[in-house]
């Protein structure tokens, strides 16, 4: 089961522009092969107010802190830049 | 190259806001965008077609990179099956080859086989090309056709059928020519499973690397930026007409929009790492995408043929030699045959200004062209039908000879250099009016006579606007239709752009605004209404455009069928001079039939042929009524406000009503220039014409600059430029950034030639404050032309002329007041009749002299074209039997005919027996016998009963009763015929002190009155000073129209019934405007059935309380007479006596 962790988090991005780490509980995670970029598009016509953007940004991707174990993680990117590490998949 | 491709990617599919209901950005941001991310390829490939093709080409140019272009389309093979959809790429470099086939094959997927196709694949209806026809055209290198992911082979691997992608695969390369075949990958990072996820576009690519096939990546564009993937969305529900929450297939994310190269190599590393993949497949990917967009750039001459004008073949306009030889031979014959009459001094200034224009014609090479027009408008003449060239070549003398144009320039001031000159870059442009019922029918000859590989319509782009936004958007979010219509009707007098600021502004939208104000929804709607504007909506026939060229045409635009089945070029007017494309405005006007039809019917009746183009210009009478202001139905002054500029303007020649048009116009009318005119003009201050060098230019207009050739003819005094140059000069008045350097210029050369600082500090002051407004002289004059002509048949033939204009309604008032204007000219309206109504209205002679017009049958609402085609043939009929007999009218046509009088021919004219003949109608039984049209009639009777005694009142049809005739004619002809239907109101009028209409002219200013009416036309004309300003005109059925005006303050007090409420009564002031103008400024407006059912309730509690003042009274009275007996309620009833005389 992924567990919810929704806590905001520092992002390191590559020259190519993909997550190379981040910094989540002041520990560094370092990304581990090819992030997968996922946009999910939102019902925005539901929801208060006009969207500037109709889909959400997730990257995949397998990271791990220090030498442990790797986890696969899905972080969230704001339109603001702004990330999110929202699940923790284990 | 590795370091290029890190900064630049090339975008080879593509689609622009002109793939309608798809796309929604403009080319010109796309390749601006492209641009600034450091591209230097960009293709557009349109839905169906090249619908953004000349604008992105242009833009291209215009940001220095190189365009491609291409276009979506779907594919069937040889039974009809659907390939899906396809991009297909023209290859440059070819002498225009790629472009031809590109065009040719776009054309192939509008015209082939539509139907066989609909019928094997219930629901694709759209444009569809065959593959073997694909393949034709890609032979010799020509084209590129992408296989992605809509393509049967994309499909195929959607579905996870990697074999059956792997045979359709092959069936493309077999069908196709070697190396024609690309795959396209695309990836929108769509979630795992769903379209757009890497893992279709992972084994898309795989499969090429199988078949030893190149793939490219793109991004199957639809946006320049992410955030107007929401107007993506808004463009999806209004292609499937369906809300976004119940699409079936919404856009999968927000992903498809023009990403830049880190982006898009960012999207190839996602792809090539979620597959197996040959080594350095990420590279070659990329490369061959950059190596497809060179094969792909389009030269934009060489290719493309920007801006290379083509003419038709010489053979085809009857030329044998040399054009410029036989141009030469026309324009000098023609000059010898309409100078001659005005004496040898006129011959001579024709013949002189026909060598100028010459040099020009042969100097730019348009001498075919001319050639072409003249040959159009022979056509058309020797169709009979009438024609009248417009716009600024009514200023050539060349024109003039070959008879393209029927007005004089050189006596009426107009100049060649307005139209053409070296110095001018455009092609020209001539525009012809004609009669507009016979529009069509030129169109076909025209095809005829040039062959429909040389000619094709021009199409329009037609954009969203207010109305059609809030509908489309109010359909994406899925809002109830009734709610959406009533929002939709107060879109209107403002941008849907401006949506939010005109709810704040304008008062009649306060209650929108509250609504707004509380629902999140309808919030959100104000601002998908304003993401819509200003989107292309969809293309259609242009009104006039008729485009001409050499056999080459097909090659160089895409064509689809119109609506009326001539071809149709997907180009729009602005790209056809890009194109080099010869196009020529045929105009329908609805005036020229109007006289048409009036010159017709005088011939009818009387066997004499009027010739309008030959009526002497200065008929004392026609201007006399212009100088009366009863200009009702007169082409271009009808309005309620060229009405008032003729009152004040009093036009006595011909020229006068060329400067009144011309003043009429939004430019002069802000700049005041109107007023300084009338100024001069009535001496109330002396003309200035700055220097006596002027004079000669300015003395026609009292020294104010009104035309174009003015402003030409003052820049060449000043500086001797030229004509040719002065024109240029003139329309850089208006760019503010070019004034400095002409300024500095005209000083220059002015002092030069003598004129002093301060008299060119004055004139500068003019020129520069005249900007772009202003009007060309020779529009104003081709535009009087008509106006006189039509003036001239209301004066001296006003029934036929009226009958005119009630059949083709040229003007813009409702048939309604022109039925009324013929009352009041003494032409009486006849009624419908089905003995004696035509297809159009007639006059008829009457017993006393006088003529009146028959009602037309297609006014009956609810009829068909069958049935009054039918009325037509047989009339007259013999007996009610036969009418039916004949005619087998539709149930609901028979009862209105009946209702309406149209049948009292079968009752003798007796209206009172209408009820007899309605009822019997309603009760027939049984299907008419269907005769022939030769048949004679049957001597059968079918009498209508006539009932009496007892009976008499039982079957009066309910339909009849208590409605008068006036009731009827508007229920059943949308035409009040028999009386206006405002007489009603009249007694009404009385009571409240309405001011009629006929007597406003005879009250002085500011005299307070009361009018009422019903609204016949709104205006909220240009204003100085930008307050909108409402006109509304009312018909009282007494005078033509009383204008009132309706500013800013009252329209705060009024609201929204200033543009809602049709009957009205009216408080305000009056406004004297001239010697004949009168008009009223408004301060209130109320419903006239509003005050009709208040005062007729207060009539009805004046009628309880005289009934009960008389019946106390009379008690009183019996009171009086027997004092004991009542005195015990005396003191009651006489207390009730008093309230009721109080009340």
């Amino acid at each position: 089961m992924p567990q919810i962790i929704d806590a905001p988090v520092d992002v390191e991005l590559s020259a190519d522009g993909d997550p190379r780490a981040f910094i989540w509980n002041r520990f560094e995670h370092t990304v581990i092969g090819q992030p997968q970029a996922v946009f999910k598009r939102t019902r925005w016509w539901e929801n208060e107010g006009t969207p500037t953007r109709i889909d959400t940004e997730l990257w995949r991707l397998d990271a791990s802190r220090g030498g442990e174990e790797q986890h696969r993680y899905d972080l969230r990117r704001g339109i603001d830049g702004s990330w999110t590490l929202a699940l923790d998949w284990g | 190259m590795s370091n290029a491709l890190a900064t630049s990617f090339a975008h080879l599919h593509v689609a622009s806001a002109y793939s309608t209901h798809y796309g929604v950005t403009l080319p010109e941001v796309l390749a601006e965008q492209a641009a600034a991310q450091g591209a230097n390829f960009l293709a557009v490939t349109d839905r169906d077609g090249l619908y953004g093709a000349v604008k992105h080409v242009r833009a291209c140019v215009a940001v220095g990179i190189r365009p491609g272009l291409g276009a979506e389309l779907a594919v069937h093979d040889e039974e009809y099956r659907p390939l899906g959809r396809v991009v297909v790429l023209a290859h440059g470099n070819t002498e225009g080859r790629g472009y031809a086939a590109l065009c040719r094959a776009v054309s192939s997927a509008h015209d082939g086989g539509a139907g066989q196709r609909s019928a094997l694949t219930p629901g694709s209806t759209g444009p569809s090309i065959s593959r073997s026809r694909l393949a034709d055209l890609a032979g010799l290198s020509s084209l590129t056709v992408l296989l992605g992911p809509d393509s049967d082979v994309g499909l195929a691997i959607a579905r996870r059928d990697n074999s059956d992608a792997a045979a359709r695969l092959a069936r493309w390369q077999r069908a196709l020519p070697a190396q024609a075949v690309v795959l396209e990958i695309v990836c929108h990072l769509a979630e795992s499973g769903a379209v757009g996820s890497v893992t279709p576009a992972t084994r898309m690519l795989a499969l090429a690397e199988n078949a030893g096939l190149p793939a490219v990546l793109s991004n199957a564009v639809r946006y320049g930026t992410p955030d107007e993937a929401v107007t993506a969305d808004l463009a999806d529900a209004a292609r499937f007409l369906l809300p976004l929450a119940e699409l079936e297939t919404p856009q999968t994310n927000g992903q498809a929009w023009l990403k830049p190269a880190g982006a898009m190599r960012q999207v190839a590393r996602m792809v090539v790492d979620a597959g197996l993949h040959d080594d350095g497949a990420l590279e070659r990917l990329l490369r061959d995408t950059e190596q497809l967009a060179d094969r792909c750039t389009l030269d934009p001459v060489l290719d493309i043929g920007l801006g290379r004008p083509r003419m038709p073949e010489a053979r085809i306009i009857g030329v044998t030699g040399d054009p410029v030889t036989e141009l030469w031979r026309r324009a000098r014959s023609g000059i010898a045959d309409l100078y001659s009459a005005s004496g040898s001094r006129a011959v001579e200034a024709a013949h002189a200004q026909l060598a100028h224009e010459m040099k020009t014609v042969e100097h730019l090479g348009f001498a075919s062209y001319f050639l072409t027009v003249s040959r159009v408008a022979d056509i058309i003449r020797g169709m009979g039908i009438r024609i009248q060239a417009r716009g600024s070549g009514v200023g050539s003398v060349l024109n003039y000879a070959l008879r393209t144009s029927s007005v004089e320039p050189i006596g009426n001031g107009l100049l060649w250099e307005r139209f053409l000159s070296p110095q001018r870059q455009t092609l020209p442009d001539i525009d012809i009016d004609v009669e507009s019922a016979r529009r069509h029918d030129i169109y076909r000859e025209v095809f005829r006579a040039f062959g429909s590989d040389r000619v094709s319509l021009m199409s329009m782009t037609n954009a969203y606007r207010g109305r059609g936004a809030v509908r489309d958007a109010g359909l994406a979010l899925g809002l109830p239709d009734a709610q959406i219509n009533v929002i939709a009707k107060q879109m209107w007098r403002f941008n849907a752009r401006d949506f939010r600021r005109a709810l704040e502004e304008k008062p009649e939208l306060e209650a929108l605004a509250a609504e707004v104000r509380e629902s999140q929804q309808l919030d959100l709607l104000v601002d998908l209404t304003a993401k819509l504007d200003r989107l292309p909506r969809h293309i259609s026939v242009h009104p006039c455009g008729v485009i001409l060229s050499d056999a080459s045409l097909l090659d160089r635009t895409p064509v689809q069928a119109s609506g009326m089945g001539l071809p149709m070029s997907q180009y729009d007017k602005h790209d056809m001079d890009p194109m080099g494309l010869i196009k020529l405005d045929i105009l329908g006007v609805r005036m020229q039939s109007a006289m048409a039809h009036a010159v017709e019917e005088h011939h009818r009746l009387t066997g004499e042929s009027i010739d309008l183009d030959r009526v002497p210009l200065d008929d004392a009478k026609t201007f006399e009524l212009i100088r009366s202001t009863r200009t009702l139905g007169i082409f271009q002054i009808e309005s309620p406000g060229q009405m008032e500029l003729v009152g004040k303007l009093q036009p006595e020649v011909f020229n006068d009503l060329t400067v009144e048009i011309s003043l009429f116009r939004p430019g002069p009318m802000k700049n005041n220039m109107p007023l300084k005119y009338l100024q001069a003009r009535h001496g109330e201050v002396a003309p200035d014409y700055i220097h006596p060098r002027f004079e000669p230019i300015l003395r026609e207009t009292n020294g104010v600059v009104i035309f174009h050739e003015q402003v030409m003819r003052l820049f060449d005094e000043l500086t001797g430029c030229g004509l040719g140059k002065a024109d240029v000069f003139r329309r850089h008045l208006d760019k503010p950034e070019q004034l400095p350097e002409i300024e500095q210029y005209v000083r220059e050369r002015a002092l030069a030639r003598g004129f002093s600082v301060a008299v060119i500090d004055q004139v500068w002051t003019v020129l520069a404050g005249f900007g772009s407004f202003g009007f060309a002289k020779a529009h104003g004059a081709a535009f009087a032309l008509p106006t006189y002509q039509s003036a001239w048949l209301k004066t001296h033939h006003p029934a036929a002329f009226l009958a005119g204009l009630l059949t083709h309604d040229p003007g813009m008032w409702p048939k309604d007041l022109i039925v009324a204007e013929a009352r009041v000219l003494g032409v009486p309206v006849l009624p419908l009749d089905v003995q004696s109504s035509a297809l159009d209205y007639r006059v008829e002679d009457l017993a006393d002299g006088s003529q009146g017009i028959r009602l037309a049958l297609p006014e009956l609402v609810g009829s068909t074209e069958a049935e009054r085609e039918r009325i037509a043939r047989h009339q007259p009929f013999g007996s009610l039997q036969d009418f039916r007999d004949r005619v087998h009218p539709r149930r609901r046509t028979f009862e209105a005919l009946a209702r309406v009088g149209a049948l009292d021919t079968f009752i003798g004219y007796d209206r009172a027996r209408r009820h007899e003949l309605l009822a019997h109608i309603q009760s027939l039984r049984g299907t008419a016998v269907v005769i022939r049209a030769d048949q004679l009639a049957f001597e059968v009777e079918l009498p209508v009963p006539r009932y009496s005694g007892d009976r008499a009142g039982a079957i009066t049809s309910l339909e009849l009763r208590g409605r008068t005739q006036t009731d009827l004619e508007l229920l059943d002809l949308n035409l009040a015929v028999s009386t206006h239907q405002m007489k009603r109101f009249h007694a009404l009028f009385k009571e409240l002190g309405v001011t009629p209409a006929s007597e406003l002219g005879n009250l002085p200013g500011g005299t307070e009155v009361l009018l009422a009416g019903v609204r016949r036309a709104t205006n909220t004309p240009p204003m100085r000073g930008g307050r909108r300003v409402v006109f509304i005109s009312l018909d009282d059925g007494t005078g033509p129209v009383s204008n009132v005006v309706f500013f800013h303050d009252a329209q705060e007090r009024v609201g929204g019934q200033v543009f809602q409420t049709n009957y009205m009564l009216v408080r305000g002031r009056t406004r004297r405007s001239g010697a004949r103008g009168v008009s009223v400024t408004g301060e209130n407006l109320w419903n006239l059935f509003d005050v009709a059912r208040q005062v007729k309730e207060r009539h009805a509690v004046e009628h309880a309380a005289a009934e009960e003042v008389a019946s106390a009274a009379a008690y009183a009275a019996e009171l009086a007479a027997h004092p004991a007996q009542f005195s015990s309620h005396a003191g009651g009833t006489l207390h009730q006596l008093n309230a009721a005389q109080s009340a």
